[in-house]
């Protein structure tokens, strides 16, 4: 369907924009919109072959950990910012 | 259709990988590692073992902040 | 694989009615006043230093470090497109518990979330969109804020919250 490869199509162009880009906080603003475009690509693949609720549970589980890991890096890297 | 949706995965793992290789700072490669692995989960998701997925899904997150922690110190 | 033009016209509604969605749900609960945590800061302050807006660089390092209104209006659209309207609140609850595993207090996401599904369920049942449309608007959506140009969208941003406050 078309509307899996738009969602791979931008998860390749915000890798393209990690590769480019120098400054490590934004390259995490490009790696959040990559995890967004990889939820809609993991949904589009599962679709209904399994238990819907397990994978609605399997792209929100693949989100939030994401997005824990992009807290994470940023919480790390504004605290070694704060001690220099 | 599959087909395509995997080589583009392909395309986000190795440019991951290649990030992770070249860059000098550390934050750097964490983020390629993440990249690594967002390309890495469809195919998982395609051959059906949606469990596996979720367990990367879930461990490799986990392992970044582990690894913060450990190299970095102090709370995150 | 020849793409009907309507297809694409459908897709682009879709996700100028996400935008809108999260954008407004996000200046509601006033995700750019401050940062939630300090990894937003960081990526605000980044911003304003290459010559955007500070509150609207706090917004983008609100979106990346918690699940917010975006998080919550893709997760909506994933779960409606796979079971419905009850697949729409499973998908709420489960952005509700992501909110609170990252520490954050705030209900913008689940709020997000809760208006998406039933915008969503609603506009499916009656127009000619489809929820997988939803999916890809919003990926499209969180491009323009997110992916295009950090400095400019974040004046845009900024502009907006200059309204609201």
């Amino acid at each position: 369907m078309i509307v899996s490869l738009i969602c791979a199509l931008v998860a390749v162009f915000a890798t393209l924009r990690i590769v480019f880009e120098k400054s490590t906080e934004r390259k995490l603003v490009y790696l959040n919109l990559l995890n967004f475009a990889i939820t809609g690509v993991i949904v589009f693949v599962v679709g209904t072959m399994v238990d819907p609720w397990l994978a609605i549970a399997a792209a929100a589980a693949y989100f939030v950990g994401a997005t824990l890991e992009s807290n994470a890096i940023a919480s790390t890297l504004a605290q070694k910012e704060g001690r220099q | 259709m599959t087909t395509y949706l995997m080589i583009l995965m392909a395309f986000v793992a190795v440019l991951g990988a290649g990030i992770a290789l070249l860059s000098k700072n550390a934050f750097n490669k964490l983020i390629g590692v993440a990249a690594i692995a967002s390309g890495t989960i469809p195919f998982i998701a395609i051959a059906g073992y949606l469990d596996v997925a979720v367990a990367v899904a879930l461990l490799l997150p986990l392992t970044t902040i582990m690894i913060l922690k450990i190299t970095v110190g102090d709370d995150v | 694989m020849p793409v009907p033009i309507s297809e694409i016209v459908q897709i682009l509604v879709a996700a100028l009615i996400c935008w809108i969605i999260f954008i407004l749900v996000d200046l509601i609960f006033a995700l750019p006043r401050k940062g939630g945590v300090s990894g937003a800061t960081a990526i605000g302050a980044n911003i304003k230093l290459a010559g955007g807006n500070l509150h609207g660089g706090l917004m983008m390092g609100n979106i990346v470090c918690s699940p917010d209104a975006s998080a919550g209006t893709l997760l909506a659209a994933c779960g409606v497109y796979i079971a419905g309207l009850p697949g729409g609140l499973f998908a709420t609850v489960l952005v509700y518990v992501g909110n609170r595993i990252c520490h954050d207090k705030g209900y913008a996401g689940t709020t997000g979330a809760f208006f998406a599904t039933i915008l969503i369920t609603a506009i499916t049942s009656w127009t000619v969109l489809a929820p997988e449309q939803f999916i890809a608007g919003m990926v499209l959506a969180i491009t323009t804020i997110q992916g295009i140009s950090h400095v400019h969208a974040s004046r845009l941003l900024g502009k907006l919250w200059g309204w609201r406050s």
